[in-house]
């Protein structure tokens, strides 16, 4: 069975290279207009860029995650995973981590390129990376979670971002704070653990509070 | 195994969609929901399934009521809705690895399973179609294909019946005789008279 969903998961993206690559290449085109719209001046980017890079990684995980199970609704195969014996909670948990792939994955590892043409220092991109690689999980998560609990609406396009967006500030105040340490050359080691529980709290969770959200959504 | 619809009743936006239904099923049995659009049939065949709650009144299995932990009712039920249930960025044969995967009854390895049911329901050679390809018929013919790979007895289906050609919806109720041979129990929503070509049907009229 595990095979078969990650499998599904996993020929839906690559079958979808769209959803790859129009991700990566927002987030690249706004990365890219801070600089002409604030000119060149190497420490003010230096100062603003790992903020405008969680800030842009924010607007690509919503855009992705806003209609997660939209095509899965309209389809009928959340009814499916509402009246399977199965796992569903395994479904969910590999959907999560596809999504993450592929829409966060890709911008992940496109940071040591963004820190060579922006400057920044290796430390300061080393960290990015870091925050990066373990907030985007949770963001994707909360991301799926909104999409979940607005299925039943007809127009929810801002709504769910709406939702979720509270709940993504603790991941970006302890990455900033994170960031701001090492750039200062203070520790960063316990914003990155308490990013980490974040992440061992929600990941394990969510996939249960999706089931159940689903069903609510689809009878409301 | 005993399906009972106790004095269901169901609103949305505080409008009663079916009010006090009952219906008692046991092994063998057929029932036959049919009634005018919008008259809740879709409605009862999810509540029947436990995707959508009741205002008040139960679905019990075995005298247990299906939200009960102690219920396996999801262990016995295939349901299967108007939405054919496919992902369109898959293959026919694809779909059905999938489902038969979120289906326990079902041996994963047993492709052979699969292949019966594409034959049965005629569809072997729309196997590696993606379903965005297919006609409207062949999409339901691909949803109903569970029915075989399944093992569960208990089925659920809303408008099994809909854009199915003359020489499928034969076939269709021969499967459901097959069920009732088998002491399943069927539970279908559908226009479509069956009570003609299967005996015992129990009707109900929304």
């Amino acid at each position: 069975m595990l095979k078969i969903i990650i499998q599904k998961e996993l020929s839906i993206y690559f079958r979808n290279l769209n959803s790859i690559f129009l991700p990566l290449v927002l987030f690249f085109l706004i990365i890219s207009i801070f600089p002409l719209v604030l000119g060149p001046e190497k420490k003010l980017l230096e100062k603003i860029i790992p903020g405008i890079i969680w800030i842009t990684t924010i607007l690509t995980t919503l855009m992705s995650s806003n209609n997660f199970f939209k095509d899965d609704f309209n389809n009928g195969i959340i009814e499916i995973y509402l009246t399977s014996d199965a796992s569903v909670e395994l479904v969910f948990f590999f959907k999560i981590i596809a999504c993450w792939i592929f829409t966060c994955l890709p911008i992940i590892i496109f940071i040591p390129l963004l820190s060579i043409l922006f400057d920044i220092p290796f430390n300061s991109a080393f960290v990015i990376f870091i925050t990066l690689f373990i907030g985007t999980p949770i963001l994707i998560s909360i991301g799926i979670f909104g999409s979940a609990l607005t299925i039943g609406l007809s127009k929810n396009n801002i709504l769910a971002p709406i939702i979720i967006l509270p709940f993504y500030i603790p991941v970006l105040i302890f990455s900033a704070s994170a960031i701001d340490s090492v750039s200062i050359g203070l520790s960063y080691e316990m914003q990155i653990y308490i990013l980490l529980a974040f992440l061992v709290f929600i990941l394990p969770i969510m996939p249960y509070l999706l089931k159940y959200t689903l069903r609510f959504s689809i009878n409301n | 195994m005993e399906i009972s619809v106790n004095s269901a009743t169901c609103y949305k936006n505080n409008v009663a969609i079916f009010n006090n239904i009952n219906l008692s099923l046991k092994n063998g049995d057929v029932a036959l929901i049919s009634g005018a659009n919008g008259s809740g049939k879709t409605t009862l065949i999810k509540s029947i399934s436990g995707i959508q709650n009741l205002e008040s009144g139960a679905i019990l299995l075995n005298n247990i009521d299906i939200s009960h932990r102690d219920s396996d009712f999801v262990e016995n039920i295939i349901y299967i809705g108007h939405k054919n249930s496919l992902n369109s960025d898959m293959t026919v044969h694809e779909n059905l690895v999938y489902l038969m995967a979120l289906d326990s009854s079902s041996k994963i390895k047993d492709n052979s399973r699969i292949e019966k049911a594409m034959n049965y329901f005629d569809i072997q050679k729309y196997k590696d179609y993606f379903v965005s390809d297919l006609s409207e018929g062949n999409k339901k013919k691909t949803s109903l294909a569970r029915l075989i790979i399944s093992d569960k007895k208990i089925w659920i289906l809303d408008e099994p019946l809909s854009n199915l050609d003359n020489f499928s919806i034969e076939i269709f109720i021969k499967l459901i005789v097959e069920n009732q041979k088998n002491n399943g129990i069927s539970i279908l929503s559908s226009h479509y008279d069956i009570s003609k070509k299967i005996s015992n049907v129990k009707h109900l009229e929304m």
